[in-house]
C-alpha cells in the first residue's frame, strides 16, 4: 500500500499549497474545487503490467487506465486479480494420457503437454498476476524435468498447479505443499529418505535439508530486515552448520508415496499418487532428537524424540518458517523476479516488514507481500536510477511478444514446434532448470560495471553471445515468416497478428509508432527509432511485409525491449 | 579499470578492422607480440563435473587393508544393502609411478582413462579441495582452521573452485585472472583467451578480457544477415542499435554481450566450417554425448589457432548430474564412462592435431563426497579427486599426486561422516596449471589468492 499511499500524500500536498496559495487575498470566495489525481499513463501502465504478467499488451494497459486513477488503478486491477481462479496444467496433461495406456508408452512425452499448457496459461490465462508469481516460484523453489523427473509429467504440472494454488496464500503452507509433493521429494531425495543405520555406516540424506534452507527460506548467512548481510566483527554469521543439516535430515526421514501399508512397498502408481503428498512411514522415521534453527524467539532448538513424522515435520517447518531471515531473504528474490534486480534496503525492508506481519498481523502473507512489492513508491515512481528495472529473462521476452501481437496457431496450440523446445532456443523452459540453482542465480554479476559496484544482474547469467543469438534469430523468424501476412503455414505454427502493421506498412513513421506503442508502451528512444526507420525505409513499399518485419524485429531484440523498466 | 576496460575494446575493435579487410594473420599483428610474446601455443581446457563427482570410486586402493577400509567406510559393495563401493574384482588396475601402497584401480567405467593412465597421459591428484592454508582435523575440530565459506554447499564450493576468492569478494574466477595476465602478450588473437562452451561461469570472469560463450557445436550465424543490401544493412543497424549510449546498467551489459556475438559469430563459424573433420571425434557416424560434442568444437577450434592468430586459450566445458544424493549406483558408471569417453577421444584428436603437448586437459567438480551412505547415495562432503590429461612431454602422467588418504569413517582427515579435509589445495592446482600456461611465479598471488600459505607450490605435474 506504501506507493498509493505516497500518491495520496503528494495530492495531499498539492491541495495544501494551493489553499495556502489562495489564503492572503483575503476574499470570501469558495475554495477551488480539489484537482483530481490524474489517470495512470500508458508508459506507467505498460512498466506494471510488465512486472504484473506476462507481459503487457494494448488491451490490458487500456483496460488498466480505465479503472480509476493513479491512486487506485493498481490496487483495484491487484483485488481483480487476487478474485481469480487458478489456470491449472494438470487436467491437459491428464487428457492427453491414452486410454488404455499401451504397452512401451512413454510418460515422458507428455512433457510437451505439460509445457503447452504453460504457454497457454501464461499467455492467455486471465490469472496473468497468479501465474506470474507462480514462476517466480517455480525459479525459486525449483523442481526440473531435467534428471529424475524426466518421466514424471504428471507430477511436475501438480506442483506449478500447487505453486500457482499457493500464490496468494500463506508461505508456510506453501513451504509444507513444497516439502511434502512428490516431484520435490524425488528431485531432493526426500522420498525414500530413510532412519539412521550406524552398523552399516547409513545416515539420512541431507540433500532436501539443505537446500530448503539455503535456497528456500533463510538462505546461508544472518540477515538485516532490509536484507543486508548482519555483520558481526564486520564477518557475515552462518544461519546453520553441518549438525543443523544433519538434524532436519533425521526429521525427512520416512516419507515415501502414499497409499503404502509399509515404507518398503509404498511405491510409485501411475496416475494416482504422485499427485498426492508423500506419506510417512514411521519404521523408517529417526527416532532420536533433532538440533533445529537456533535464532532470537526459537524455543526450543531441539525437536524432541519420539514424535510421529508428522509432528517432526511440523516442528522444523515453523521453526524454519519462524527464522527472521525468511521475511527479507523471500520478499528481496520476489522484488528481483517481479520489479528489479537491485532494490534499495530500504524497499527491501518494507517488503518484509509486510512479510513479518501485514496489514491484519499475519507472518507470510504472500497476497500481502505482492501488493506490498508492486504498489511501493519503488515499483510505481518512474524509474531514474540506472540500477532501476531488470532484464528481462529470455521467456518472458517471447511471452511478451506473443501477448502484445495475440500470438496464436491454427491449431490453437503452442507445441515444441513454435520455438524449437523452450530450453533448446531460449536457454530456459518452465520447470526445466539445469539444477535447483535455477537456470540463474539472485547474486549472478556480470564483471565490468555491475560486479564492480557490488551490484546484481540475475538474467545476465543466460544472457550468453549464444543466447542472445538464438533470441535474435528466433525474434527474426517470428517477424518475418510468422506472422498473418504468410499463407500456408503448418497448423501448428504460431503466428503473432501484424494485420495493423501490414494497413500502415508504407507509412514508416505510422509503422515504428505503430510496433514501439505495442512493445514499448510507446517509450521509444530517439536514437532507436531513427535506426529503426533508416531501416525500415531501405525497403520499397512493395515490400511491406519486410519492412514491417524490420519494424518488429529491430525494437523486440533492442535492449530498450529486454530492459523491464 | 577503466583504462583496461577501453584497451580491451580498442584491442576488440582492432580486430574487427582487421577482419573486415580479410587480414592475413601472423603479418603485422604478430610480429606486434615482440619479446614479450609467447612463441608456442598452449591450451587448457576445463571439464567441470556439476552436482560434486564421488570421487572416492574414481580411484580406489586394491591392496587389502586400504581396500577393505574403503569398503566398509562405503556400506560394503554395491548391489549389497546400502553399500556403494566398487567390488575389488571390478576396478580397473593401474600401477602408478612411484607411489607406495599401490595398486590402484579405476572405477570399472574408466575404461579409456585406465589406458591413458597407464601409458602416461594421464595423472590423478587425489583428495584435493579448496583450502585457505593447510588444514589440520584437530584445528577443524576446535573451530580455530581459517575454512573457505560455506563448505558442503553446491554453488560455494563451486565458486571456490572457480574464483579461489576463500573470504574475499574477489568477482573474478582464476582463468579469468590468468586472462588479464597475459593477454598482453597475446595482442594479436582474435579472440578472447577465455571460450566456454557451456555458458557464463565465473571460472572465467576477468576484469578486463570478456570471454566469449558459443553453443556445444560453436556459435549460431545471425538469421537475418547478409552481406549485401538491406541484409548487410540490418546487421550494421543492430549494431548501431548496441552500439547506443543506454541510461541502465543492464542494457549497457546485455548490448555488451550481443556487440561480441554479432562481432565474432562469423568469424568463429568460418573457423569451424574450415576446421578438419577429426577421426576421433567425428562430424558425423558416432553418438556424441553433449560433453563430446563441446570437446569436438574445441578440438576444432585448436585446429584452427593459426588462421585464428591464437596462441594461448582456456576453454570451459561441462557436463552435470554428478550430485548423486538418489540413486547413485546406477547412476555413476553412466557419468563416469561419459566422462571416460570424452577425455580419451578429446586426447585422440589432439594427437591427430599434433597438438596433444600443447592441450592440458583437467577436471573440476564442485566438491567431494561422503564415504558413508545416505541408503542408496552419497552427500555433499569436501576433499575428492580429480584428472589431468595431456601429452607425455607437457605431463609427467601415470601417477597419483598428493596423499592419498585413509578411508576411514573418523579416520585421520575426517570432519564427520566420511567427509575428508583435502591435503593438497585448489590453489595448489590452479598455480601448477597457470605456471604452464605462462603465469610468472610473482604474478601466481593474483591467480591463486592463498598458494603462498602452501609449501608446495607447484604439484610437479606438468613440465
Amino acid at each position: 500500500m506504501t506507493g498509493s499511499i505516497k500518491i495520496a500524500q503528494l495530492a495531499v500536498a498539492g491541495l495544501l499549497a494551493l489553499v495556502a496559495g489562495c489564503g492572503g487575498g483575503g476574499g470570501a470566495s469558495a475554495p477551488p474545487p480539489p484537482v483530481p489525481p490524474p489517470p495512470i499513463s500508458k508508459i506507467e501502465a505498460y512498466r506494471f503490467l510488465n512486472q504484473a504478467t506476462f507481459g503487457a499488451t494494448d488491451a490490458e494497459a487500456q483496460r488498466l487506465i480505465a479503472l480509476g486513477d493513479s491512486t487506485n488503478s493498481y490496487s483495484r486491477w491487484l483485488d481483480e486479480q487476487f478474485a481469480k481462479a487458478p489456470a491449472t496444467q494438470l487436467p491437459t496433461v491428464l487428457a492427453a494420457v491414452p486410454n488404455p495406456i499401451p504397452a512401451g508408452f512413454n510418460i515422458g512425452s507428455l512433457q510437451a503437454q505439460r509445457v503447452e499448457a504453460w504457454f497457454q496459461n501464461s499467455l492467455n490465462g486471465d490469472d496473468q498476476l497468479r501465474q506470474r508469481v507462480a514462476f517466480a516460484l517455480s525459479e525459486i523453489m525449483v523442481v526440473s524435468q531435467v534428471g529424475a523427473l524426466a518421466n514424471f509429467p504428471l507430477s511436475l504440472a501438480d506442483y506449478y498447479d500447487m505453486l500457482a494454488r499457493d500464490a496468494f496464500g500463506d508461505y508456510r503452507k506453501l513451504l509444507e505443499d513444497v516439502t511434502l509433493h512428490v516431484s520435490m521429494g524425488i528431485y531432493l531425495s526426500m522420498l525414500g529418505n530413510q532412519k539412521p543405520n550406524p552398523a552399516l555406516n547409513i545416515r539420512p540424506d541431507e540433500n532436501y535439508a539443505r537446500e530448503t534452507m539455503q535456497l528456500f527460506s533463510i538462505g546461508l548467512v544472518e540477515l538485516n530486515v532490509d536484507g543486508t548481510p548482519r555483520l558481526v566483527n564486520n564477518q557475515t554469521v552462518s544461519t546453520y552448520d553441518q549438525s543443523i543439516i544433519e538434524g532436519f535430515a533425521n526429521v525427512y526421514t520416512g516419507w515415501r508415496y502414499a497409499g503404502g501399508t509399509s515404507f518398503a512397498n509404498a511405491g510409485r502408481a501411475t496416475l494416482t499418487n504422485q499427485v498426492q503428498p508423500m506419506q510417512a512411514y514411521a519404521e523408517q522415521h529417526s527416532t532420536g532428537t533433532k538440533k533445529v534453527l537456533s535464532y532470537s524467539g526459537a524455543a526450543p532448538t531441539t525437536i524432541p524424540a519420539n514424535q510421529t513424522p508428522a509432528q517432526d515435520l511440523a516442528n522444523a517447518l515453523d521453526n524454519i518458517f519462524n527464522h527472521p531471515n525468511v521475511g527479507p531473504f523471500i520478499s528481496r528474490q520476489l522484488i528481483q523476479k517481479l520489479v528489479t534486480s537491485n532494490p534499495s534496503a530500504a524497499y527491501v525492508a518494507r517488503v518484509a516488514a509486510v512479510f513479518n506481519s501485514d496489514s491484519q498481523g499475519r507472518r507470510g502473507n504472500l497476497q500481502s507481500v505482492i501488493r506490498a512489492i508492486l504498489l511501493d513508491s519503488e515499483a510505481r515512481a518512474a524509474p531514474s536510477a540506472q540500477t532501476a528495472g531488470k532484464i528481462k529473462e529470455p521467456l518472458l521476452r517471447l511471452t511478451q511478444l506473443w501477448r502484445a501481437y495475440g500470438a496464436r496457431a491454427a491449431s490453437g496450440k503452442y507445441t515444441a514446434a513454435a520455438t524449437g523446445g523452450p530450453s533448446a532456443t531460449f536457454a530456459q523452459g518452465p520447470l526445466q532448470s539445469g539444477s535447483v540453482f535455477n537456470f540463474f542465480s539472485p547474486f549472478f554479476a556480470p564483471t565490468g560495471e555491475i560486479a564492480n559496484q557490488n551490484l546484481v544482474a540475475p538474467e545476465m547469467q543466460l544472457a550468453t553471445e549464444y543466447n542472445n543469438t538464438q533470441f535474435i534469430n528466433f525474434f527474426w523468424v517470428q517477424a518475418i515468416a510468422r506472422t498473418t501476412a504468410q499463407t500456408g503455414l503448418g497448423a501448428d505454427v504460431v503466428v503473432i497478428d501484424t494485420t495493423q502493421e501490414q494497413a500502415v506498412a508504407n507509412d514508416t513513421e505510422a509503422l515504428v509508432n505503430r510496433v514501439s506503442d505495442k512493445l514499448l508502451g510507446g517509450q521509444i528512444s530517439v536514437e532507436l527509432k531513427a535506426s529503426v526507420k533508416a531501416q525500415v525505409d531501405r525497403t520499397a513499399t512493395t515490400v511491406p511485409n519486410t519492412r514491417v518485419a524490420d519494424a518488429i524485429y529491430l525494437i523486440s531484440t533492442a535492449p530498450e525491449f529486454v530492459l523491464q523498466r | 579499470m577503466n583504462y583496461n576496460r577501453r584497451k580491451f575494446l580498442r584491442r576488440v575493435s582492432a580486430g574487427g578492422l582487421a577482419y573486415a579487410l580479410s587480414r592475413t594473420p601472423g603479418t603485422v599483428w604478430g610480429q606486434m607480440a615482440g619479446a614479450g610474446g609467447f612463441g608456442e601455443y598452449r591450451a587448457l581446457v576445463c571439464v567441470f563435473m556439476f552436482g560434486g563427482n564421488d570421487s572416492w570410486n574414481l580411484v580406489v586402493p586394491r591392496t587389502t587393508a586400504e581396500y577393505n577400509a574403503y569398503n566398509s567406510a562405503r556400506g560394503g559393495d554395491q548391489g549389497v544393502g546400502a553399500g556403494l563401493a566398487v567390488p575389488l574384482a571390478s576396478l580397473l588396475p593401474i600401477d602408478p609411478v612411484g607411489t607406495t601402497g599401490a595398486p590402484f584401480g579405476f572405477h570399472p567405467s574408466m575404461t579409456g582413462v585406465q589406458q591413458l593412465f597407464q601409458t602416461g597421459k594421464a595423472a590423478v591428484v587425489t583428495n584435493i579441495g579448496p583450502l585457505l592454508a593447510p588444514t589440520t582435523k584437530a584445528a577443524y575440530a576446535a573451530g580455530s582452521a581459517n575454512l573457505p565459506p560455506q563448505l558442503f554447499s553446491h554453488n560455494d564450493q563451486q565458486d571456490q573452485w572457480h574464483s579461489l576468492r576463500g573470504r574475499t569478494v574477489s568477482k573474478t574466477g582464476w582463468a579469468g585472472r590468468v586472462a588479464d595476465l597475459v593477454t598482453s602478450q597475446v595482442p594479436n588473437q582474435q579472440l578472447a583467451v577465455n571460450l566456454s562452451l557451456a555458458g557464463n561461469t565465473y571460472f572465467q570472469a576477468a576484469d578486463t578480457v570478456s570471454p566469449y560463450v558459443m553453443g556445444a557445436n560453436g556459435p549460431v550465424a545471425f538469421s537475418g544477415f547478409g552481406t549485401t543490401g538491406t541484409n548487410l544493412a540490418r546487421r550494421q543497424t543492430v549494431e548501431a542499435i548496441n552500439n547506443q549510449t543506454y541510461g541502465t546498467i543492464y542494457e549497457r551489459a546485455f548490448a555488451g554481450v550481443t556487440k561480441r556475438a554479432v562481432l565474432f559469430a562469423d568469424r568463429v563459424n568460418a573457423a569451424l566450417t574450415a576446421a578438419p573433420n577429426l577421426v576421433a571425434l567425428p562430424n558425423t557416424g558416432v553418438t556424441l554425448s553433449t560433453l563430446e560434442q563441446q570437446l569436438r568444437t574445441v578440438a576444432k577450434l585448436i585446429a584452427q589457432r593459426a588462421t585464428l592468430s591464437m596462441t594461448r586459450q582456456i576453454f570451459f566445458v561441462s557436463t552435470g548430474g554428478f550430485d548423486s544424493h538418489d540413486d547413485q549406483n546406477n547412476d555413476q558408471p553412466v557419468l563416469l564412462a561419459n566422462i571416460s569417453s570424452a577425455l580419451s577421444r578429446f586426447y585422440a584428436a589432439t594427437e591427430e592435431l599434433g597438438v596433444q603437448n600443447s592441450v592440458v586437459t583437467f577436471t573440476q567438480s564442485d566438491f567431494g563426497r561422503t564415504l558413508t551412505s545416505n541408503g542408496d547415495g552419497s552427500d555433499h562432503a569436501w576433499g575428492g579427486q580429480q584428472l589431468v590429461v595431456g601429452g607425455p612431454t607437457a605431463l609427467l602422467g601415470q601417477r597419483i599426486y598428493g596423499t592419498y588418504p585413509t578411508l576411514a569413517i573418523n579416520g585421520p582427515d575426517d570432519v564427520g561422516g566420511g567427509r575428508l579435509i583435502p591435503t593438497t589445495s585448489s590453489d595448489q592446482y590452479a598455480a601448477t596449471l597457470a605456471k604452464w600456461f605462462g603465469v610468472t611465479d610473482s604474478q601466481m598471488p593474483q591467480v591463486a589468492p592463498s598458494i603462498n600459505n602452501f609449501t608446495i607450490k607447484n604439484l610437479g605435474f606438468l613440465a
